[in-house]
């Protein structure tokens, strides 16, 4: 194995390892909020049950033991890749979970699709017309796009295409036109975040020298631009786009509200407001998983597109 | 970058916007085309009935949820031994008849020839299995009415005895709704719990047909039930936990029938075109509980003075937009055992700040009224009300999972001196309301009576009803006097719907759509 490979799994080895660390505190830190935040039993019985059917209930469900034992039972059962069982639906939380992963999945990486379609012309467009009225056209957009909550947007566009138009559904899940307005809304706050950012890092490359060279060896500018300048200041819109990642899942939890989204956005809120404590605990990591995952996704990127960018930095 | 650069830009814009045309002009079309296939799914001719509500069942299993949106649901798909009809009414149904036998034992005597959705025959044994096996500890059940049943015996093929280990005279009103549910012993032996309660067989008016978690869940007609098949053919519950999106789903003709709206949000619904909002009188009671070993409230005068302040009529004008009924004490109307000789307090101001002088208030007081945030309207309402009197009330509102925590919790004043509650009893008897926070044992008991306590033994431990009734009176008049909480109102059953659908709810406000019509335009 050369001194090079050698190192380059021992890089990977430690992001691995730095990765479970951070899920074994998200484990914890999860575990012990959810438990300072309320008692499930209170929700899982009328207000009328007596004390004596709460203990009951209680010993059934393993919550009368002490603090310690449920965290260690917690923690077992995370090594099985056991999240235990929700106390409200009656049913193992990764198979709630996994009832739902896959339509926030859909929604976000629809999003995600519909947002670079549009930023990176969007972005592209407006740095090369820096300062003229179709930059500042573009950039009014952006700061509108970046400044309307959710809810709002897609209140509009129920109102718009469900409620006056009636061409697109307005709750509900099932087919494409279901997915059409949750998708477009989710990804109006990207579409600005990206756009803006790729264009005032094409601002920066498009003053460097080497795009002068290449304009100079007689290359429009479209062409310098594209084959030169996107792919260096591609750099911090793929960090942007990986973390947005993280945003459109929070930005899911509102929108799959207001369009009855069957995801775990939904499935998040009903857990916390039931006081669910292992399927908080399960939706959670699962979040916290997520981030790890494509934060060490946008690592591998970078190197892939920068050689400067090594594994081992 | 000069004036040269500019002629090749414009070539690029002009030729990209033509390549976003190309995208968007298909997109527009296939949008088009898939609109087209969801209206026709609309207006297919099988009599289809669309019902919303905000929460969805926790479980298809009957024996293991204790909440109304599950109950909503699973009522079509289950039978039970007695029901309300929709005069509210407790009427027959998998029972015939009922009567006590002592004062321990209630005796049923069960339909002949019904059967589960899956041929499965309902005789004794399957009174038995249901009920025993929602008192099993293991299911975990959190349906608390039966709690004094312990087992039941069967006498033969159709007949039943529910033995008690101290007397119930409302055993047959428990067995309306969640309790009375009836399971197939032998499928449930046979595919186990999990996979009943992922497709449930029951031997209600309508049978499961598939359920999409937090989308939809969708019931067929069943042709072959005891009490013929109901009028609609098709079923379909949607959660829409957002009032906006639900009001959205019923103008684009995505749901029928919205239920579960608080007055505040059917407010909203009003005026649209081809939306009708109905509504129905309620059974569900909302009071101020009062702590009577407060400093200040312990002053029966205190406590019917804040009764005089609290003006019900104008706070159910002004806040509920009508959609209430006062109500007297702590007995809805509708229940078992209301008397309808005692009047609401007469909401008389001066009264009210003639008792605050005689018990050394004449500049009122300060105290906290709690109350869950979903509640935040009538709470800031009841307040004003009360600062009319000089009782400054400052309002603390709670996150509704803390709040039912704290009303539940060891500690009786965890809510504070004055809080906000409501309770639906849905057995529709005066037992219902009263259990929990009167005799002082009970979890959320905040007065110390010997003659409550008294009267709440006469009617709970009686089998016979003009015992009971007479019990019920003298506790309603009690309630009134000693004013251990501030008397409020029952909230209606709202529904907005299109004006196809034809439907009432009894005051239970339960979704039993049995009776349900669509009627074509």
């Amino acid at each position: 194995m050369s001194e090079r490979s050698r190192a380059m799994v021992r890089s990977a080895a430690s992001k691995v390892l730095s990765a479970l660390v951070v899920m074994f505190l998200a484990a914890t830190v999860t575990f012990l909020l959810v438990r300072i935040s309320g008692d499930p039993l209170s929700m899982l019985l009328p207000p009328d049950a007596t004390a004596e059917q709460a203990d009951e209930l209680a010993a059934t469900l393993g919550l009368d033991q002490p603090l310690v034992v449920q965290y260690a039972d917690y923690l077992s059962g995370l090594i099985r890749f056991d999240l235990g069982d929700s106390l409200f639906y009656n049913q193992p939380v990764s198979q709630v979970i996994a009832d739902r992963l896959p339509a926030t999945a859909l929604l976000a990486v629809s999003a995600l699709f519909i947002a670079l379609v549009i930023a990176v012309p969007a972005g592209i467009a407006a740095a090369m017309r820096r300062g003229r009225a179709r930059d500042k056209g573009i950039m009014t957009l952006i700061l509108l796009g970046q400044s309307t909550p959710a809810f709002w947007v897609g209140i509009v566009l129920i109102l718009i295409f469900a409620v006056r138009l009636q061409v697109l559904p307005a709750s509900g899940h099932g087919t494409l036109s279901h997915l059409i307005l949750p998708a477009v809304t989710l990804a109006v706050y990207s579409v600005a975040v990206i756009a803006r950012l790729l264009r005032s890092s094409l601002l920066d490359v498009l003053s460097s020298d080497y795009m002068r060279t290449a304009t100079a060896k007689g290359f429009g500018p479209t062409h310098a631009v594209v084959s030169h300048g996107l792919r260096n200041a591609s750099l911090p819109v793929i960090t942007v786009v990986g973390l947005e990642t993280g945003t459109l899942l929070g930005g899911a939890i509102l929108t799959e509200q207001v369009f009855t989204w069957p995801g775990l956005g939904r499935l998040t809120i009903e857990a916390i407001s039931n006081r669910d404590l292992p399927l908080v605990q399960g939706t959670v990591l699962l979040f916290a998983a997520i981030f790890v995952v494509i934060n060490l996704i946008v690592d591998v990127t970078y190197s892939a597109i920068d050689p400067r960018v090594r594994l081992e930095k | 970058m000069g004036a040269s650069a500019s002629p090749p830009d414009r070539r690029i814009t002009r030729r990209s916007a033509l390549r976003l045309a190309g995208v968007a002009i298909p997109a527009v079309a296939l949008s088009g085309l898939m609109s087209g296939c969801g209206t026709d799914q609309a207006s297919t001719s099988r009599r289809s009935l669309r019902v919303s509500q905000p929460g969805e069942p926790r479980t298809l299993d009957p024996q293991k949820q204790g909440d109304m949106p599950s109950m909503n649901v699973l009522i079509n798909i289950f039978d039970t031994l007695t029901g309300r009809d929709p005069d509210n009414q407790l009427v027959p149904r998998l029972a015939l008849d009922w009567a006590p036998v002592d004062e321990l034992t209630w005796r049923f005597r069960l339909r002949k020839g019904v059967r589960f959705h899956n041929g499965e025959p309902f005789d004794a044994e399957t009174v038995k299995f249901s009920i025993e096996r929602l008192l099993d500890p293991e299911t975990a059940s959190p349906i608390v009415e039966l709690r004094y049943v312990t087992s039941v015996t069967v006498i033969d093929e159709y007949t039943v005895d529910i033995n008690t280990d101290q007397p119930d005279p409302i055993i047959p009103e428990k067995l309306s709704l969640f309790g009375g549910v009836m399971v197939p012993p032998a499928h449930l032996q046979e595919v186990g719990d999990a996979a009943f309660a992922e497709h449930p067989v029951g031997c209600g008016p309508f049978r499961f047909v598939r359920y999409q978690r937090a989308v939809e869940l969708e019931l067929e007609a069943n042709p072959d039930h005891w009490n013929g098949p109901p009028a609609i053919e098709s079923l379909t519950f949607k959660p829409i936990p957002n009032p906006a999106s639900a009001l959205a789903a019923l103008q684009s003709d995505e749901v029928d029938l919205i239920t579960g709206l608080v007055p505040d949000a059917a407010l909203q619904l009003r005026g649209y075109q081809g939306i009708e909002t109905s509504s129905f009188p309620g059974i569900r009671t909302s009071y101020l509980s009062l702590d009577t070993e407060d400093p200040v409230l312990s002053d029966r005068r205190v406590r019917q003075a804040l009764n005089h302040a609290v003006d019900v009529p104008r706070l159910i004008d002004a806040v509920l937009d009508g959609k209430a009924r006062e109500v007297p004490t702590m007995i809805p109307r509708e229940s078992f055992g209301f008397d309808e000789t005692i009047e609401p307090y007469s909401r008389d101001l001066d009264r009210a700040r003639e008792l605050l002088a005689e018990a050394g208030y004449p500049d009122g007081f300060r105290t906290t009224l709690t109350a869950s945030n979903a509640d935040a309207f009538v709470a800031e309402a009841i307040s004003g009300l009360l600062a009319r009197v000089g009782v400054e009330a400052r309002v603390d509102l709670l996150d509704p999972a803390v709040y039912s925590e704290r009303l539940t919790s060891e500690n009786r004043r965890a809510l504070g001196p004055i809080y906000l509650a409501a309770s639906t009893g849905w057995t529709l008897d005066g037992a219902s309301l009263v259990q929990s926070n009167v005799r002082r044992d009970r979890r959320q008991s905040r007065w110390t009576s010997d003659e409550a306590d008294a009267l709440i033994d006469r009617e709970e431990l009686s089998v016979d009803p003009d015992e009971r009734l007479q019990a019920f009176a003298e506790l309603q008049r009690l309630l009134k006097e000693e004013a251990p909480f501030v008397f409020l109102y029952q909230i209606d059953n709202i529904l907005v719907h299109t004006p196809r659908v034809h439907w009432q709810p009894n005051v239970t406000g339960a979704l039993v759509m049995e009776h349900a019509e669509v009627h074509d335009e």
